[in-house]
């Protein structure tokens, strides 16, 4: 079976790009302007249902920031923070191409499959 | 009042395992979780043990491959010495001792380098070989499991016991932070002078 350029960039997406990785996207994608770490933390933790450490995001973030799919800048502290400051994330256009081929790739592998699944038991 | 503060020495700690650039502003997103969230929530004790969880998980991180790299290293050497038991054992000494003593320099030097702090560099020395002698421990306990006939039960013997294998690790917790210290008082020169010159 030969693989079409296109399902091969998008097999090869969805591997590079882990499920972890994605509820974070997906978490700072839905938090738009107001995603900063502690935000985050707490959309990823409500999305997945499960206690994650802070530490787990934090290197997710600069993970992502590193391959070039978030970008990030500071703000301002409040006071319950000490004073210190916020980094922002916002999703790169690349960010925003990996997530659409990451969910390409799950549907793909979908595809012919009726929900809920019957008879492959 | 004062508001409420985690423990100070686990702050020091994050601070200490960081990248310079994010002490800030990871610092603050835990305090503020710490104070919003867990404090109101689960009272001071249990906030205290969250925040600390929080941090170890930071020092875990951060120190894991140099860990992995020195336990494997420590797991290859006993391997060898249990299956193929060298007439003198000075030579493959020297080789593991250089060895781990470059992982340790190497990991306080990263460390210091990143986080500008001498102290980084010693903490990751402590880290890295308290991690690998973990790692080392399962690795040996492994290979017990599955080479215990008694030609390498007498080889194990030769090459210094068990209480070697299962010790010796531990014992390097010391030297660790010594050589750990050492990279990284380089690491944090070359943090400033990098920074000065930027």
């Amino acid at each position: 079976m030969t693989l079409s350029g296109e399902s091969y960039i998008v097999g090869f997406v969805a591997d590079v790009l882990g499920n972890f990785e994605q509820a974070v996207l997906l978490s700072v994608l839905r938090l738009g302007d107001g995603a900063y770490g502690r935000a985050i933390l707490n959309e990823v933790q409500a999305r997945l249902d499960r206690e994650i450490a802070a530490g787990a995001v934090h290197a997710t973030l600069n993970r992502l920031e590193g391959k070039g799919l978030l970008t990030s800048s500071l703000g301002p502290g409040t006071e319950v923070r000490a004073g210190r400051p916020r980094r922002y994330y916002k999703l790169s256009s690349s960010g925003q191409r990996a997530l659409h081929e990451a969910r390409a790739a799950v549907n793909n592998l979908w595809r012919g499959f009726r929900s809920p699944l019957k008879g492959h038991s | 009042m004062t508001p409420p503060m985690p423990p100070r020495w686990a702050e020091t700690l994050l601070h200490l395992v960081l990248n310079s650039r994010d002490q800030a502003t990871v610092s603050g997103d835990l305090l503020e979780e710490f104070r919003e969230s867990i404090l109101p929530t689960r009272g001071p004790w249990a906030a205290d043990g969250w925040y600390i969880r929080q941090v170890m998980g930071f020092v875990v991180r951060s120190h894991v491959l140099p860990a992995l790299v020195f336990g494997g290293a420590f797991v290859v050497r006993t391997a060898l010495d249990w299956l193929q038991p060298p007439a003198d054992f000075h030579t493959r000494s020297l080789v593991s001792t250089l060895v781990a003593a470059s992982i340790l320099l190497v990991s306080g030097f990263f460390a210091s380098w990143k986080s500008g702090a001498i102290l980084a560099g010693g903490l990751a020395g402590i880290t890295t070989t308290a991690l690998a002698a973990l790692l080392s421990t399962i690795g040996a306990l492994g290979l017990l499991a599955i080479w215990h006939d008694p030609t390498t039960l007498q080889a194990i013997k030769g090459s210094g016991g068990l209480r070697e294998v299962f010790f010796l690790p531990l014992m390097l917790i010391v030297p660790g932070a010594l050589l750990g210290t050492i990279g990284g008082v380089v690491g944090t020169l070359v943090h400033w002078s990098v920074r000065r010159s930027s």
